[in-house]
C-alpha cells in the first residue's frame, strides 16, 4: 500500500513504542521518515531494524529541548527537501508526584517535554508548511488530555493543554491545507510506561500491576491499547483522505473516555 | 490483499451519499457489502456503479420499519454467511421547526429514521456478532450529536441519543471482540441535505445558501465535508487495526465540534 507515497515525516521520539510503530506504519505506506531519540547508538540500531535504507534517517537529541525539536524539523527539510507530516510524539513523566509534593523541576520538565515540545515543533513546522499550503501535524496526546488522574498532575495538565493548542492551531491554519490533530491513546504498556510506571503507580498509591489493571478496567475492552492501534490512526490522519479532518481529538482508548 | 478480505458488511442506506462512499471503500478492501434502500431501482443502479460483482448485494429496506431493519441484517447473513460490519448510516429529518412549533409527526419520524433504526439493526446484528466474538458497529451520527443548533431540535436530539447508545453498547460488548463507534460528520451536501436543507434553513430563519455558508464558517476549514472523509474513518474502524477503538464519537467535521 502507498497511502503516503512521496511524503516526508519526522517524529519526536520514534526509536521505540508509539513513535516507532508510527515510523514502521509510515514507511510501509511509502513515506520517508526521520526519527529522533536521545541515544545515538539506539537510533542507529533502530534505523537498521526499520530496514528502509535511505528512506529513513535519525536525528539525535532530547525532545524536551527546543534546539532538538527545531533541529529535527530543520534537518528533515534540509535532508529530504520538505516536511509533510510532523509527529510531535515524545512525552512522559520522570519523577511524578501528587501536586502537594510535586517539585518545580519535575513540573518544568513535564511542561517542556509534553507541551513546549509540541509548541516549538508546531511553530517551526508551520513556517515551512504555510507557504506550501500543505501539511499534517499530529500530536500524541492521551486520555489524560480529557480526564484527570491523581498522582500525575503535570501529565494531565500538559496533555489537556496540548489538546487546547491543537484546537486553536487547527482553526488558524484550517484554510491553508494543513490539518492539526491529536491522537488520544489509552494506556499502552510502552517501554517508557514500563520504566516510569512503578514510580507513577506509587504516586497514585498503587503497584504497577494495579495501575495497569485500573486503566484496563476503565476501558470497555478491559485491556491496554497497542502501539499498532495508534499507528493505524496516525496513518489515516497523515493521509490525503483525512484532508478534511482537523482539530480532532482522535481517541484510541478502548472506550475509556466519556466524550 | 485487502484490509477486509472475507469480511461481510451491511449498510443501511448505501445507494447514495455517505453510505455509498462507505460501500465503495469497504468493497475496495475486499469485503462483501449489502446496501439497502427503499427503491429497488436505485439499488440496482448503485450496485452496478459499485461494481462489486458477487460481493455486492442490494436489499430493499425502509429503515423506519422494525421488520425491514431486522430482515436486512438477516438477509446479509443469509447471503454471505455472517455479518462482521454494521454501518447504521441512514438518517435525516423532515418538518424542521423550532421546538415551539415542532409537530409530533416530525419528531416521531426523526426518532424512527435515526434512533430506532440504529437500535433495531444494532440489536439484531449483535445476535450474530456476539457468538462469533467479532464485530464492528459504526453509527453515522453528526456534529449535531455533540452540539445544539436552533431549529434542528429533533435532529440534534436523535443524534445525541445515538451517541449515548453507542457509548453504552460499547461498554456492554467491549470484551467480546466487538467495537461500537459513532462517526460525527460535519455538514455534507448529500442528496438528503439538498432535499431537506431548504426546510431546515427556513426553520432557522435563513436561506439554504446561508445555511451552507453558516456550516462552512463554523468549521476550521471553512468548507463542507465530503462523503469520502467519512468513508476513510469508517474503513479504519471496520478494520482489524480498529480493534482498540470503541465507544468513540469521532469528529469528521473540519474542526467544527469543540470536543
Amino acid at each position: 500500500m502507498s497511502r503516503l507515497q512521496g511524503k516526508v515525516a519526522c517524529i519526536t521520539g520514534g526509536t521505540r513504542s508509539i513513535g516507532r510503530a508510527m515510523a514502521e506504519a509510515f514507511l510501509a505506506e511509502g513515506a520517508t521518515v526521520v526519527i529522533n531519540g536521545r541515544d545515538q547508538a539506539k537510533g542507529e540500531q533502530c534505523i537498521q531494524e526499520l530496514g528502509a535504507g535511505n528512506r529513513t534517517a535519525f536525528f539525535p537529541g532530547d525532545a524536551s529541548r527546543q534546539d532538538t525539536v527545531e533541529g529535527l524539523i530543520d534537518f528533515t527539510i534540509e535532508k529530504f527537501g520538505q516536511l509533510d507530516i510532523c509527529c510531535l510524539n515524545s512525552g512522559g513523566v520522570k519523577n511524578t508526584a501528587p501536586v502537594a509534593e510535586m517539585t518545580d523541576e519535575e513540573w518544568q520538565l513535564e511542561v517542556d517535554w509534553n507541551l513546549n515540545q509540541v509548541f516549538w515543533g508546531m511553530r517551526r513546522a508551520l513556517k515551512h508548511m504555510l507557504p506550501r499550503q500543505s501539511g499534517r501535524i499530529l500530536v500524541t496526546s492521551s486520555v489524560e488530555g480529557k480526564l484527570g488522574k491523581p498522582g500525575i498532575p503535570g501529565y494531565v495538565a500538559t496533555k489537556h493543554a496540548v489538546n487546547g493548542l491543537v484546537k486553536a492551531a487547527a482553526r488558524e491554519v484550517g484554510t491553508s491545507g494543513i490539518t492539526v490533530n491529536a491522537i488520544l491513546p489509552g494506556l499502552i504498556e510502552t517501554d517508557i510506561v514500563q520504566q516510569s510506571g512503578p514510580d507513577t503507580a506509587k504516586a497514585m498509591g498503587l503497584t504497577y500491576e494495579e495501575m495497569v489493571a485500573t486503566f484496563a478496567k476503565e476501558s470497555a475492552i478491559k485491556r491496554p491499547n497497542t502501539v499498532e492501534e495508534v499507528a493505524a490512526a496516525a496513518v489515516l490522519l497523515a493521509s490525503d483522505a483525512a484532508r478534511n479532518i482537523t482539530g480532532c481529538l482522535f481517541p484510541v482508548d478502548g472506550g475509556t473516555m466519556p466524550y | 490483499m485487502g484490509m477486509l478480505d472475507g469480511r461481510v458488511a451491511c449498510i443501511t442506506g448505501g445507494t447514495r451519499g455517505i453510505g455509498f462512499a462507505i460501500a465503495r471503500s469497504l468493497l475496495g478492501e475486499g469485503a462483501s457489502v449489502v446496501v439497502s434502500g427503499r427503491s429497488a431501482e436505485k439499488g440496482e443502479r448503485a450496485l452496478a456503479e459499485l461494481g462489486g460483482g458477487d460481493r455486492g448485494h442490494f436489499v430493499t429496506c425502509d429503515v423506519k420499519q422494525r421488520d425491514d431493519c431486522e430482515a436486512l441484517v438477516d438477509a446479509t447473513v443469509e447471503r454471505y454467511g455472517r455479518i462482521d460490519i454494521l454501518v447504521a448510516n441512514a438518517g435525516g429529518a423532515t418538518g424542521h421547526k423550532p421546538v415551539a412549533e415542532l409537530t409530533d409527526e416530525a419528531f416521531e419520524d426523526a426518532l424512527r429514521w435515526n434512533l430506532w433504526h440504529t437500535f433495531w439493526t444494532m440489536r439484531r446484528a449483535l445476535k450474530y456478532m456476539l457468538p462469533q466474538r467479532h464485530g464492528r458497529i459504526i453509527s453515522i451520527s453528526s456534529v449535531e450529536g455533540k452540539v445544539g443548533k436552533p431549529g434542528l431540535a429533533h435532529y440534534v436530539t436523535v443524534k445525541h441519543a445515538i451517541n449515548g447508545l453507542t457509548k453504552s453498547a460499547a461498554r456492554e460488548v467491549g470484551t467480546e471482540g466487538i467495537t461500537v463507534n459513532a462517526i460525527c460528520p460535519g455538514a455534507i451536501e448529500t442528496d438528503v441535505m439538498i432535499a431537506e436543507g431548504p426546510g431546515a434553513a427556513a426553520s432557522m430563519g435563513i436561506t439554504y445558501p446561508e445555511l451552507v455558508d453558516m456550516f462552512a464558517q463554523e468549521s476550521a476549514i471553512k468548507r463542507l465535508n465530503e462523503v469520502e472523509d467519512v468513508a476513510a474513518v469508517a474503513l479504519l474502524l471496520a478494520s482489524d487495526a480498529g480493534a482498540g477503538i470503541t465507544g468513540s464519537m469521532i469528529s469528521v467535521d473540519g474542526g467544527t465540534s469543540p470536543y
